[in-house]
């Protein structure tokens, strides 16, 4: 420990050096911290609207067929691929029928894409329940669940009727039980949701014949695997959000990779700081270190000295840049957009690992060259 | 007495080929426990050259160091290293004291190196050096803080405390003023005779050297001289 307590010795005797650089490594970390949560929790929101309120993989009848059976629900789920414990990835499978119809009111008719499904199973695809921004939730016989942009746009509310041209040809008279608000201008306009008997009854369907089995998964980002393995397993047609979404995906990809990028940078920066730090202290100090080793000390304790300064360093600059980190992400609370970033525990931790590493390995060449000089060189220089 | 440093044709060449310089040449002395005795020189002679190699902070280029019946030529530097903080104490022309510790933590840095935890034995050794080095009182001061001659006589005091056989002084007083040249060499000879150990004091005053019990002269390499002191007056 004595490396050790000679390290603390010679960053306290510099005190305004050993804080400068304490304070930029606190501003790397602090910046690798926010950016890092800043896009970990932008790509979250923009997945979670995208993904949050709609089916991961829609199971759909093989070619040649019109319906698929409610049980392939359940087979869709054990079929599915597992995640490492053993679990099914899909956590959610609920057989919908889909249909379209047309919205007359006077003069004005718009278009809307219906799901009809037991309202249980609506709710674990959609989330409507806590969605609903007008109404209780519940799809009982003959009633409709429609979107904010729809119930504006035509002045509906709970508990209005509403006439829907089906496509048997028949207009059937609907209650709005509930207005929704998905977070998306596209699903609040057009998007409606049906009970199961009336939308069987639309598409003259029996009672175990569905359009398509929706279903949600563990793994957001799993979806492509899980369509096409239960396609193979299942031989169904399976559709997924991530093929629907490849300019989304790889938009994201390209921020990601750009975060990395300043990350690395930011670290490459600090990394750069307390190496010439550390090799400006390895100059200053030559006239100690030699006489310590002149009275004994060995090559490989004197080296430590450095690895524990910047481990100090390190540590000091990587508590300072969590808080930091922590601040500017409070800070952000307070700016006007329409998510808040959220501070990733692993992240942090990821990130605090990342900095001590770098502090240690910045101090690989002022240890190596501390660990080779020769006490003659600081006693014969005088 | 027995032989406690054995100094075996030691030389040293700086640089090779044509720019190559015979600093020491074919040196031989066995210095005794106790002795008490001093290297001179002019400056440039090599009497700090042999200095270094018997204090095992260079390598010669030719010959041997037996130290305390070890031989160092079969040493690598951690075993150096290690001889060095148990067997020899040493005393600089600059006192290279760490300035960022205190006198008291300067005093016990040769026991903190070689492992050791502070015990009281040693807190009573530390006061009992203080003592004899007449620094009572400035144990909690910064080394900064003391004037030329209170460092040095620390430097002693830390070269003293690891109790080494043999103290290798190289100009010790070379810094200080006559008063405090004097307080040095009358506290280095009350350490060898109170405590036995042995000094090797290199200097090129030879009035110095004549307070000395036995005198070694090296010129142009070489140890031209190795004479008992007949303590005749002081040549200054």
């Amino acid at each position: 420990m004595l490396s050790f307590k000679i390290a603390a010795r010679f960053l306290r005797s510099s005190p305004a050096q050993s804080a400068l650089i304490i304070a930029g490594i606190s501003v790397g970390i602090a910046t690798q911290v926010f950016v890092g949560s800043l896009i970990t929790s932008l790509q979250a929101d923009l997945i979670d609207s995208t993904v949050g309120s709609s089916p991961h993989v829609t199971l759909l009848p093989a070619e040649g067929d019109t319906s698929v059976s409610g049980s392939l629900a359940d087979e869709a789920v054990a079929a599915a691929p597992t995640d490492s414990s053993g679990d099914s990835l899909v956590s959610v499978a609920v057989p919908v029928r889909t249909l379209s119809a047309i919205y007359a009111d006077g003069e004005d008719s718009v278009p809307l894409s219906i799901t009809g499904g037991e309202a249980e199973g609506l709710d674990a695809i959609y989330g409507l329940a806590e969605k609903l921004t007008d109404g209780t939730y519940g799809l009982g016989e003959a009633q409709v669940i429609v979107g904010t942009g729809f119930a504006e746009d035509y002045g509906v509310s709970a508990g209005d009727t509403l006439p829907l041209l089906l496509p048997s040809g028949q207009t059937g008279e609907f209650e709005v039980s509930g207005v929704f608000d998905l977070g998306a201008a596209a699903a609040n306009d057009r998007l409606a949701f049906i009970d199961s008997a009336s939308s069987a009854e639309a598409l003259d369907m029996a009672d175990d014949q569905y359009s398509a089995i929706q279903m949600q998964l563990t793994d957001v980002f799993a979806s492509t695997d899980v369509a096409n393995e239960l396609a193979k397993s299942l031989g169904v047609v399976a559709t997924d959000w991530q093929t629907e979404n490849e300019e989304l995906l790889s938009g994201l990809a390209a921020q990601s990779a750009s975060s990395t990028m300043i990350q690395v940078f930011v670290l490459v920066a600090v990394a750069l700081g307390i190496a010439s730090t550390l090799a400006i202290s390895a100059v200053q100090k030559t006239r100690q270190i030699g006489i310590l080793k002149a009275i004994g000390m060995r090559d490989a304790a004197a080296g430590r000295i450095f690895l524990w300064q910047a481990a100090l360093l390190g540590a000091g600059g990587t508590l300072g840049g969590i808080g930091l980190g922590y601040l500017l992400i409070w800070g952000f609370s307070f700016a006007p957009v329409p998510f808040s970033v959220s501070p990733e525990p692993a992240f942090i931790a990821i990130s605090g690992i990342i900095g001590m590493s770098v502090a240690l390995a910045s101090s690989i060449i002022p240890a190596r060259s501390t660990s080779r000089l020769d006490p003659i060189e600081v006693i014969q220089g005088g | 007495m027995a032989e406690l440093l054995v100094a075996e044709t030691l030389g040293k060449i700086y640089g090779t080929g044509d720019a190559a310089t015979h600093a020491l040449t074919g040196v031989s002395f066995v210095v005794a426990e106790g002795e008490f005795a001093s290297i001179v020189g002019q400056s440039g002679s090599g009497k700090s050259t042999l200095l270094n190699l018997i204090g095992l902070l260079d390598t010669p280029s030719a010959g041997r160091v037996v130290l305390g019946g070890t031989d160092t030529s079969a040493l690598r530097r951690k075993g150096r290293a290690q001889l060095r903080n148990e067997a020899l104490g040493f005393v600089f022309q600059f006192h290279y004291l760490l300035p960022e510790f205190s006198v008291w933590e300067n005093l016990t840095m040769p026991a903190q190196i070689a492992g050791q935890r502070v015990t009281g034995e040693d807190r009573t050794r530390v006061m009992e050096m203080l003592s004899l080095l007449g620094l009572e009182g400035l144990e909690r001061k910064n080394a900064n803080q003391l004037s030329g001659g209170q460092k040095q006589r620390v430097a002693i005091g830390r070269a003293l405390m690891n109790r080494p056989r043999l103290i290798l002084a190289d100009e010790p007083t070379g810094n200080l003023d006559t008063t405090n040249t004097e307080a040095v060499y009358e506290l280095f000879r009350r350490i060898n005779r109170e405590l036995g150990t042995t000094f090797l004091i290199v200097t090129h005053d030879r009035a110095v050297a004549q307070q000395t019990d036995r005198i070694l002269e090296v010129r142009d390499g070489e140890l031209v001289q190795d004479v008992r002191n007949d303590y005749g007056p002081p040549v200054r």
